[in-house]
């Protein structure tokens, strides 16, 4: 991810978000739930990526600690546990790039 | 309005193991006094597949890069804590959170209380009401007002029972000339928190919220109950 941009990094984090809720929306229950939970979280990291940070370039570390948080949540296969990380991966992703919650 | 003990039934015989856990004092006092980004570092390991303790260094460079914003050693303390967590089963993970998150709640009140108004799985009792199955998991009480609160590892623990549970509380107390104040405490984000409650129809527009970022607020007395 050399030389990318931070809002580079949020639109991999929004791409995640959306595997997540795939994911998690096999729980039947929780299907209007987890919609509304992606939708927030990809609102605000969209808000994030089109602010004044996200033209900013990237360092190396943030680029890997996005990098990583989104392998992290590849990993998951678990749908409940997706749910969860459906709010967690967000909140790590933009603690990383120095944006708020 | 009066508070007991709640049954000694196997639930509570198996939840007072949980709670004895020392991993769960060592996890909220270690909570207790960290920065938002160490709480959602504690949240994210807790829910984590990996238990390699320098992906999740790498993953959180504010804490642990070459310029750490916090206090390096309480991160590293935050992540061993927290990676042991991760590392029990499944069910016992999860059992862990819940009781990681009551523990915190009680640390946190027991700043501005005496240690002794704080209280563990208790029932709130009301004259010609019966009394809730479930107990309620932090009590303070001490006057002039009481409070309750339920404690959740996420936001999706929020659910209709546990809101009319504590809304009626409020009610009963309020009938009785009593002042309770009700509370949510969920170790997640006030967005998943907001997201979550605003799919409710149960009541909870009196119910107070304290998202992973206003924990810290635990310590501070709550505002009156109206």
């Amino acid at each position: 991810m050399d030389g990318t941009t931070i809002g580079a990094l949020l639109d991999s984090a929004i791409e995640a978000e959306a595997a997540l809720a795939e994911l998690g929306e096999s729980i039947d229950d929780e299907w209007t739930y987890v919609g509304d939970l992606q939708r927030a979280w990809t609102d605000r990291l969209a808000d994030v990526a089109d602010g004044p940070l996200g033209a900013l370039p990237a360092s190396p570390a943030v680029a890997e600690a996005v990098r990583l948080a989104i392998d992290e949540a590849g990993l998951v296969s678990d749908p409940h546990r997706a749910i969860d990380w459906l709010s967690t991966l967000p909140q790590v992703v933009l603690i990383a790039v120095g944006g708020e919650t | 309005m009066r508070f007991q003990d709640a049954a000694r039934d196997g639930r509570a015989v198996v939840y007072a193991a949980i709670q004895a856990d020392p991993l769960v004092a060592r996890a909220a006092e270690l909570l207790s006094g960290a920065s938002q980004a160490e709480r959602v570092l504690a949240r994210a390991v807790m829910n984590g597949e990996s238990l390699d303790p320098e992906r999740w260094r790498a993953m959180f460079p504010t804490l642990f890069g070459p310029d750490p914003a916090g206090d390096l050693a309480r991160s590293e303390a935050v992540l061993a804590a927290s990676l042991a967590v991760a590392d029990r089963g499944d069910q016992v993970r999860s059992q862990l959170r819940g009781a990681i998150v009551e523990e915190l709640t009680a640390r946190l009140l027991a700043r501005r209380a005496p240690a002794a108004a704080v209280r563990r799985e208790r029932r709130i009792l009301f004259d010609g009401v019966p009394a809730e199955i479930h107990p309620y998991d932090v009590t303070l009480e001490q006057p002039p007002a009481a409070e309750a609160f339920d404690c959740k590892w996420g936001a999706r623990g929020i659910n209709a029972d546990v809101l009319h549970q504590l809304d009626d509380a409020r009610i009963h107390a309020q009938d009785e000339d009593e002042s309770l104040v009700v509370a949510l405490v969920i170790f997640d984000a006030e967005r998943s928190c907001r997201v979550r409650l605003d799919a409710q129809s149960a009541p909870h527009e009196r119910t107070r919220l304290v998202a992973i970022e206003q924990l810290d607020s635990l310590a501070v007395a709550s505002p009156p109950a109206r």
